[in-house]
């Protein structure tokens, strides 16, 4: 589905369904991320306990490019071309995800302007912690 | 860079200016499936299939070309934290389009005792050379003993 210009108002909000980032989760992101494979050497924050805590997670924490991925692909979802070409995100990552953790995107339109509307965007976990906080952009036009 | 001549990923090695890259890949449709089946994809237009096989690629699919850029120069680490990342989306990728990406350091700083860095990489098109996407991350470096200082 794609957003009309009509639905793109300030103060519009937008909730994705929740997304469970689990092992199989991590396995399907990895797969589709690795080509060519074996960028990532075993043994490190996203897939060994030692490691995790010498960098300073109590467990093994997911790739912060997935909760990226998801809010960004959230996003296309909604805004299609309006996002995909001529849009923008700009994020930081501001907690741990751990494996098991579920992930809902949030959006909302919180300006408007000639050819763009600019959005807050957020990760929340099952705890209600942000885990991703930043903003995005969207063409008006479809074109 | 050939494999003897990558530097150790540290941060002695990492200097603001740094150029890597580029390399090079064709967009496939196994990754696009397999990619927008992880992320959830919802719209038909991310979906690889018969009626749709020039799919649109999912916008952060190749958001790890970063980690390609790094191994071409430098070799080892720990790896790192990814503290920011920020993305310019001008033309969406395409299942069977041919993409060039390369990259430059454009900041390499310590804060707070940890080491960060950032990686700003575009993607274009090979043969028309149309800019696809232009993004950087900002990592944090973990040092030999993995460790975020």
């Amino acid at each position: 589905m794609s957003a009309s210009p009509s639905e793109i108002r300030i103060g519009a909000e937008l909730v994705s369904p929740p997304y469970l980032l689990d092992a199989d989760a991590a396995k399907a992101y990895n797969e589709g991320v690795e080509q060519p494979p074996q960028r990532r050497p075993r043994g490190n924050i996203h897939d060994d306990k030692d490691a995790a805590r010498k960098a300073g997670f109590v467990a093994p924490i997911a790739a912060g490019e997935q909760t990226i991925a998801i809010v960004a692909q959230f996003l296309a979802d909604n805004f299609g071309m309006r996002f995909v070409r001529g849009g923008r995100i700009e994020v930081s990552l501001t907690q741990p995800v751990f494996y098991g953790d579920t992930l809902t995107s949030h959006a909302k339109i919180v300006s408007v302007d000639a050819d763009r509307a600019g959005l807050q965007i957020y990760v929340e976990n099952q705890r209600g912690a942000q885990v991703l906080t930043g903003s995005a952009a969207v063409r008006l036009n479809d074109a | 860079m050939s494999e003897n001549a990558r530097l150790p990923m540290c941060s002695e090695n990492v200097h603001e200016g740094m150029r890597l890259g580029p390399i090079q890949y064709v967009v496939t449709p196994e990754q696009t499936r397999k990619f927008s089946q992880a992320v959830g994809a919802a719209s038909p237009e991310f979906i690889v299939d018969a009626r749709n096989p020039g799919a649109i690629v999912s916008p952060t699919m190749r958001l790890l070309d970063y980690a390609l850029l790094i191994a071409k120069h430098f070799k080892g680490g720990k790896g790192g934290i990814h503290a920011k990342h920020w993305c310019e989306f001008h033309e969406p990728m395409r299942v069977g389009q041919a993409v060039k990406t390369e990259g430059k350091i454009t900041a390499a700083y310590r804060k707070r005792g940890k080491f960060y860095f950032t990686l700003e990489y575009e993607s274009r098109d090979v043969v028309t050379d149309r800019l696809l996407v232009r993004q950087a991350i900002t990592s944090v470096l973990l040092n030999e003993k993995g460790e975020m200082r």
